[in-house]
């Protein structure tokens, strides 16, 4: 075992909403090729038959309206446009023929293309370059928010391939359940009551003594109260607080504003940043739930079978066992007993590579809390986990940024 | 000792803030409120809002909703 991972403490997990990784991080690459980013020559055809070419034009808000589509026909459509579909590899030509199709509007879906240029998002790219960044960090599905985020919780959708989540919770426990059941601590913090959770329905009804919220957050972690495992949410809407001001979505879910997102990330990492017990016992992992429909180039890997069905009405009718992964997203794991720069190879790399998933979350949870734990699925027995990116050396102080909030 | 690099981070523009788009644009938001308004409907009359979902057309008046929702379903726990 490291020293880092032996002085892990607690694990932070902070999912935000709908961007690729190549619209977030694919500009990194330019600087790093080790980065799985763009070259600037990936294109897509539009409904003209012209290539539309990738451009780091990507604006905070304003662009994506209205909300790509990313519900499951849509994603297929993304990914297999082309092609005569899966089981075959994806071509990845579809997002702008996607995007079209919603408003039939050609010069608009060009801009499903565009991502962000370098120094648009220092918060983001810094956390990047500064720690260990995920060329193969993929959505649990080819679908949208509800789905995806249950797999960071449950390490399956219970069959769901849509925001539906009146579903059968049987027989796989939450990782909240889990930790608490195996005597650790656990809580999922959301933003605030206006912007709750998406666990509505199976969490927050029966389980609200896991829940907490942002503030909360801030407070656990200036006084070292913080829980083994935390899952934190972004605020999902624009909404006035219960001072009369102006709360921002931060969730950065196409159109709110993207910096909006970053200050938030920021807040999280300053909050355990400036602990500095906590920041030595703790790792954070940004992510995000799925791609919101925006571009990426890397073909989504098969992954084993979770052992449900989707419901063919969740799929436009297309056959779908779970034995698929969803589009890639940005992910970063921040510890300062990581070192500095790391890339964690992909699909790119055939020896090295690992493609994760968000049911590498409960996986790496259990595994490190928990230990030997049978019921899970077996996507999550079978998704690689991430605490081994974990050193022997701590870095010192001066090497790890901090963000100023103006 | 060096102090770490401190990064500055821009804060986004007053006009960012858009609590009349409508709930339209958000299927996210939209299917949140859905959840909350199928768990209501379980709910004893007294702890009903009576709200007419119909009202709830942009993405402030969503939010207010799930306000008095979660409310009713938790109070925020201190200590885990």
């Amino acid at each position: 075992m490291s020293a880092g991972l032996d002085a892990l403490k607690h694990v932070v997990v902070l999912m935000m909403e709908n961007r690729s990784f190549d619209h977030m991080l694919g500009v990194l690459h330019a600087e790093d090729a080790r980065i799985n980013g763009l070259t600037g020559n990936e294109s897509n055809p539009d409904t003209t038959n012209e290539p539309v070419q990738v451009q780091p034009t990507a604006a905070f808000q304003g662009e994506l309206d209205p909300d790509p589509d990313h519900h499951f026909p849509a994603v297929n459509k993304q990914l297999f446009f082309g092609t005569p579909g899966p089981p075959g590899v994806p071509s990845m030509q579809g997002f702008v023929q996607s995007y079209a199709d919603q408003e039939h509007n050609v010069a608009h879906s060009h801009k499903i293309m565009y991502y962000f240029a370098a120094g648009k998002l220092p918060v983001l790219h810094t956390l990047a370059r500064s720690y260990a960044v995920f060329n193969g960090w993929f959505a649990s599905i080819p679908g949208p928010t509800v789905c995806n985020r249950a797999f960071a919780h449950y390490g399956t959708s219970f069959g769901q391939a849509s925001l539906n989540i009146f579903y059968v919770l049987e027989p796989y426990k939450s990782i909240y359940e889990r930790m608490l059941a195996a005597g650790h601590t656990a809580k999922l913090y959301y933003f605030d009551p206006a912007s709750s959770t998406q666990e509505v329905v199976n969490l927050l009804k029966n389980q609200p003594q896991i829940f907490a919220t942002y503030d909360q957050f801030l407070e656990d972690c200036k006084n070292g109260n913080l829980p083994d495992y935390s899952f934190v949410e972004p605020n999902y809407s624009d909404h006035p607080g219960d001072d009369g001001g102006e709360l921002l979505a931060s969730d950065q879910h196409p159109d709110h504003d993207v910096q909006a997102g970053e200050v938030f990330i920021a807040s999280i990492y300053n909050a355990i940043r400036q602990n500095p017990d906590l920041w030595k016992s703790t790792a954070l992992l940004v992510t995000y739930d799925e791609h919101g429909g925006i571009y990426d180039h890397v073909p989504p890997p098969a992954c084993p079978p979770d052992g449900f069905h989707a419901p063919l009405t969740d799929t436009g009718g297309i056959p779908f066992a779970f034995d698929r992964l969803g589009v890639r997203v940005p992910s970063i794991l921040i510890s300062p007993w990581i070192a500095k720069a790391t890339v964690v190879p992909g699909p790119e790399d055939p020896v090295n590579g690992r493609a994760f998933e968000h049911a590498s979350i409960p996986a790496t949870i259990t595994q490190h809390f928990i230990g030997a734990y049978d019921q899970r699925t077996p996507r999550e027995k079978a998704a690689p986990t991430f605490l081994d990116l974990l050193t022997d050396t701590m870095r010192p102080d001066e090497d790890c940024p901090s963000f100023g909030l103006d | 000792m060096a102090l770490p690099p401190v990064i500055r981070v821009p804060r986004p523009p007053r006009s960012s803030y858009q609590p009349q788009r409508p709930l339209s644009k958000n299927t996210l938001l939209q299917n949140q409120v859905k959840h909350f308004r199928e768990l209501e409907r379980n709910l004893p009359p007294e702890h009903q809002t009576g709200l007419d979902f119909d009202s709830i057309t942009t993405e402030g008046q969503a939010a207010e909703y799930i306000r008095r929702m979660t409310k009713r379903l938790h109070q925020p726990q201190g200590k885990a």
